[in-house]
């Protein structure tokens, strides 16, 4: 690792730290995770610490943890960017006047000396051709010479902005890597079906616009959103259809004992799929704050590893872009997904021949034929069919 | 011509008379700036290679020196070929590549004049052995001054011709200055002939300004040659009349007096009287001779003065002969189950199967006959080719060596066994200056098969004289090809090569290889040099090895790589010609070089070879070129002084780890 992104800070400045307590959260690829301390101190967040979402270097210093009666550097003349730390074993064991700063955990040989530039021509040769400066790749050496293989490691995974061949190279983000490779698993060991349907929106919408203009009064801590309300729904319909939650395996197939909901997530950054836990047994409220909490995290780009793991099926609404029917991919090992298409106006034929104008919405599920006939698949939809159109069933 | 006419008094008169007439213009030349370099002139002992070359037929060999042009003129050569190499063109005999002291026309049995007092001694020997060999009825010819006498080569030549009875004369023209020092002042038996024989050899001493006289000892002396009675030593007492050198003052080192005194002894004079006084020639005849003589020395002024100077880019051709036409050739995958034969036997292998198919190869050496060898290399071939191509030579490196390249020019294939290379040094002057450089002195006309082998190589004790690398050294010299091989495939391989080229080659067997055992392929076989062999793929770091380091370096190949460093290993085979592209394609792939060499670093192959590789492949390299060398010191005795000298699997595996941890 030679940087990632600060998350946050998990102690509070003053706070006394015990070794080993977690820290602070970085992001280094798709995952955050959390930095335990490897000192004890009072933390001390100096105003240069880094803002969230900020990439820091490795040997970056973030703060200080204090002695007793000891006091941080003037923030005047911040710590420098790129401290030559110590390593932190050492200050860990330190009872020195001087501060230890918390830095970012340094690999073994990197360094941030003030030699001069020393790089074998391979490795200058390697540079060049990559576009990347040497200036910031760390020696691997015996000597501190740079050479080829620290160019090399020290290369983003695809040059970014280089125009070759009429195409401009972009890099693939470890985000978008993991979105592939997920995908590709699934298309490579699922089989697929997709079935859709219509069902009317009405009296759920209006359901909706009900909450909304109680919120107030009722002292709700939030309004559920249709998709909070869809959630609900299909984890009562899975109820009764448990086989659309469960899991190939080589032996068996493995049904879940909770109903934990997957909700595709649209970020800057690319698809995310956040988990609403026990969707089956939470009030609505607390699927929606569930979800409002997920969603924020992931749109900052803070969702934990843990938090997109568990579900046993997944809900991708792509209503909001006034898509009606689409092939949702199924989230392995998960074996259906439910694509929810955007509401639409249409003119219903009443009996008698008159018209009628009504909300609708398609629901696209795909789902592993592996574990399920298209038959249970069908009968799935329609219970939450009937749901989505007697919403009220839901709560008895 | 035949040789009836040019023994008649006449001719005798013509062919002295041209080498006068063209020594005159050619000093008038020097003077008007026609001949960029040196001018010796013969001008006063005419009647010594005249008489002498008026019994030899174009076969004949003659080996002179830097006074050469009467001996070439005498052997036949056109006067406007000598002229034009004098006046530097490319119409000269030598192609404008070696001017007054290189003269050559092996077309006309004129093998050179050389810059080098006395090597002509030798290499007219050499050109004895090799009607030996040949059976045939060639007879070698030196020229050289009384100078020549003082030199180790005089006595080597004539004792090594006198105990194998080689068809050999040697003409010493006794003009008293060796130089510009008097004989009479640097010999302390001023006697040539009784030095001669002393030597064992048949010695005459005569008058050099006699034409008549010259010739009948010739006549005498060349009878004797042909029929396998030996050499002879004629000591021609002459005087030159001219300068050492055009251009230089000829009287602090003798007196006006003293030379005028010899012109009254001119040998063109004495004949002409002869010839009148004794009717053997009228004054018509004779003007119209020189008539003639005057006319086809004006003609071959003005043929060199109108003839164009060599092309530049031409500067470099004939450094070695022609490549041989083909594709590469190597030695066939030894499979699984191919016998297996010692360094030793595989050489002997070579040597045995050449010396069956070619009977113009001959053997030279210390022990190398009924004995074998001191390390069995020619084990048998004495029984089976007898001693003219199997010999045992006194011990005079110089001497055989010169011996052998003589032998070269004349077309037979010598192969100097010198047991210990170190022995060879007494003869880099033999290797350097005649061998290594006689095909491009010859303009590519004569080849040079000579092959020079011997045991490099510190260990078992042998202490200082008896374990010297010099590849290095030879490599240097433009001219010489030198193999050091590895392994017994690769030995036999190359050393057929060697024994079929026309270029010289050293030969340098490391001593603690002789016993290496290895495969070697039945079949018939020849690596060509320049190719070097891929000893072991590897990904981390380029070694480069020779010869024993080859093995040492196998030695510390796998303990590394249980600790994951990845060698690739290349032994060079040969060091001239170098095959750098193989390792640059090696360290493109690697980064790393390391060369591992028992020779000293300092301006030996491995500085070369670094040089080369900083030079072509800077890109490639990830690390510093790093050197594993023997230590800078002659080799001692003691074992454990002699271990500190020398890279061995440790200290070697060291390096690579240190190399790849750079």
């Amino acid at each position: 690792m030679e940087e990632g992104k600060f998350l946050s800070w998990l102690k509070n400045d003053g706070d006394f730290v015990q070794e080993g307590e977690p820290l602070f959260a970085l992001e280094s690829d798709k995952a955050a995770q959390e930095v335990e301390s490897i000192d004890r101190g009072i933390l001390r967040i100096p105003i240069t610490t880094p803002r969230p979402g900020d990439i820091v270097k490795v040997g970056q210093v973030l703060g200080y943890l204090l002695a007793e009666g000891e006091t941080a550097p003037a923030t005047e003349s911040p710590a420098p960017a790129l401290a030559a730390t110590p390593p932190p074993q050492k200050a860990a064991a330190t009872s020195a006047p001087t501060p230890a700063p918390i830095a970012l955990p340094t690999p073994a040989k990197a360094s941030a000396t003030e030699m001069p530039l020393r790089a074998s021509p391979r490795a200058r040769r390697a540079a060049a051709q990559h576009g990347i400066e040497l200036a910031t790749v760390p020696p691997g050496g015996s000597t501190g010479r740079i050479r080829e293989r620290d160019v090399l490691s020290a290369l983003p995974e695809v040059e970014p902005g280089i125009a070759k061949d009429g195409f401009t190279k972009l890099p693939v983000t470890p985000l978008r890597r993991t979105i592939a490779a997920r995908l590709m698993h699934s298309r490579q060991t699922t089989v697929p079906v997709t079935l859709t349907t219509r069902c009317e929106a009405d009296t759920l919408l209006g359901f909706r616009k009900q909450l909304k203009a109680e919120a107030e009064t009722a002292h709700l801590a939030i309004v559920p959103s249709l998709n909070d309300l869809l959630v609900k729904l299909t984890a009562a319909a899975l109820k009764s259809h448990r086989m659309l939650a469960a899991t190939w395996s080589d032996d068996a197939l493995l049904l879940p004992e909770t109903t934990h909901l997957g909700i595709a997530v649209d970020t800057p950054t690319g698809l995310v799929v956040p988990v609403i836990r026990n969707a089956d047994t939470s009030t609505l409220t607390e699927i929606a704050l569930q979800s409002q909490k997920l969603i924020a995290a992931a749109r900052a780009g803070q969702l934990a590893g843990s938090d997109m793991q568990g579900a046993c099926f997944t809900l991708s609404n792509l209503g909001s872009f006034g898509i009606e029917a689409f092939t949702p991919v199924i989230n392995p090992p998960e074996s259906a997904i439910l694509g929810i298409g955007t509401v639409v106006r249409e003119a219903v034929p009443l009996e008698g021949g008159s018209f009628a104008a009504r909300q609708r919405l398609t629901l696209s599920l795909t789902f592993d034929h592996r574990v399920n006939d298209g038959a249970a698949a069908a009968r799935f939809l329609q219970t939450l069919t009937h749901l989505i159109e007697h919403p009220l069933l839901a709560l008895v | 011509m035949t040789s009836t006419d040019k023994t008649s008094p006449l001719e005798l008169y013509r062919t002295m008379l041209v080498i006068r007439m063209v020594e005159e213009r050619l000093a008038k030349s020097h003077q008007r700036g026609l001949i960029p370099g040196a001018c010796h002139t013969y001008v006063g002992q005419e009647a010594i290679a005249t008489g002498v070359c008026a019994h030899l037929d174009t076969e004949d060999a003659v080996f002179s020196t830097h006074r050469g042009h009467g001996h070439a003129l005498a052997k036949g050569m056109d006067p406007g070929e000598l002229v034009a190499e004098l006046y530097a063109r490319e119409t000269g005999c030598s192609r404008g590549r070696g001017g007054s002291m290189h003269l050559f026309s092996p077309e006309i049995g004129m093998m050179g004049t050389s810059g080098i007092v006395a090597p002509c001694i030798l290499q007219a020997a050499g050109a004895g052995y090799s009607s030996l060999v040949t059976k045939s009825r060639r007879v070698g010819v030196a020229f050289f001054g009384d100078g020549a006498t003082n030199n180790g080569a005089f006595f080597e030549g004539l004792n090594m011709a006198t105990i194998w009875k080689l068809p050999v004369l040697f003409v010493c023209e006794n003009n008293q200055f060796a130089t510009e020092v008097p004989f009479s002042t640097v010999a302390g038996n001023d006697s040539v002939a009784g030095r001669g024989a002393a030597c064992g050899i048949r010695s005459v001493e005569l008058d050099g300004n006699d034409v008549l006289a010259v010739e009948a000892a010739a006549r005498q002396a060349v009878a004797r040659a042909r029929n396998g009675e030996g050499p002879t030593l004629l000591e021609c007492k002459t005087y030159r009349t001219r300068p050492h050198a055009e251009g230089m003052g000829d009287f602090t080192y003798r007196t006006r007096e003293e030379v005028e005194q010899w012109k009254t002894k001119c040998p063109l004079a004495r004949l002409k009287h002869h010839l009148l006084t004794h009717n053997l020639a009228s004054a018509a005849e004779i003007s119209a001779v020189e008539e003639a003589v005057a006319a086809q020395t004006e003609a071959a002024h003005l043929f060199a003065e109108k003839s164009a100077y060599p092309a530049p880019e031409t500067a470099t051709l004939h450094v070695y002969s022609e490549p041989r036409p083909g594709p590469h050739r190597e030695a066939p995958p030894s499979e699984p189950g191919t016998r297996e034969l010692t360094f030793m036997k595989a050489t002997w292998e070579a040597l045995s199967e050449e010396m069956a198919r070619d009977p113009k190869i001959f053997v030279l050496g210390e022990g190398i006959g009924e004995r074998g060898g001191n390390f069995a290399t020619t084990t048998g071939l004495f029984a089976l080719h007898g001693p003219e191509r199997v010999r045992d030579t006194p011990i005079c490196e110089r001497g055989f060596v010169g011996l052998a390249g003589g032998a070269a020019m004349t077309g037979t294939r010598p192969v100097v066994d010198f047991m210990f290379a170190d022995f060879v040094l007494d003869a880099v002057g033999e290797i350097i200056n005649q061998i290594a450089k006689m095909q491009y002195m010859s303009s590519g006309r004569i080849k040079m098969p000579v092959v020079l082998r011997g045991c490099i190589g510190i260990g078992h004790s042998a202490a200082t004289h008896h374990s010297g690398s010099y590849y290095s050294m030879y490599a240097h010299f433009p001219g010489l090809r030198v193999v050091v091989p590895s392994t017994p495939r690769d030995a036999k391989g190359l050393l057929k090569t060697a024994l079929t080229g026309n270029d010289p080659v050293l030969f340098l067997e490391h001593r603690e290889l002789m016993t290496l055992k290895g495969p070697v392929p039945e079949e018939e076989y020849y690596i060509d040099f320049g190719k070097a062999a891929v000893v072991r793929a590897g990904t981390d770091v380029t070694v480069v090895a020779l010869a024993l380091m080859v093995q040492k370096t196998l030695q510390a190949c796998e303990p590394l790589a249980t600790e994951g460093i990845s060698v690739e290993l290349i032994d060079p085979r040969t060091v001239s010609p170098l095959d750098v592209e193989t390792i640059l394609q090696s360290v493109a792939k690697t980064g790393r070089l390391l060369i591992v060499d028992e020779d000293f670093a300092h301006c030996g192959v491995s500085s070369e070879i670094a040089a080369q590789l900083a030079d072509r492949g800077f890109d490639d390299l990830d690390a510093p070129i790093r050197r594993l060398n023997g230590k800078p010191s002659p080799t001692p005795y003691s074992p454990t002084l002699e271990a500190a000298v020398v890279p061995n699997p440790e200290s070697i595996a060291h390096a690579i780890r240190a190399l790849c941890a750079e």
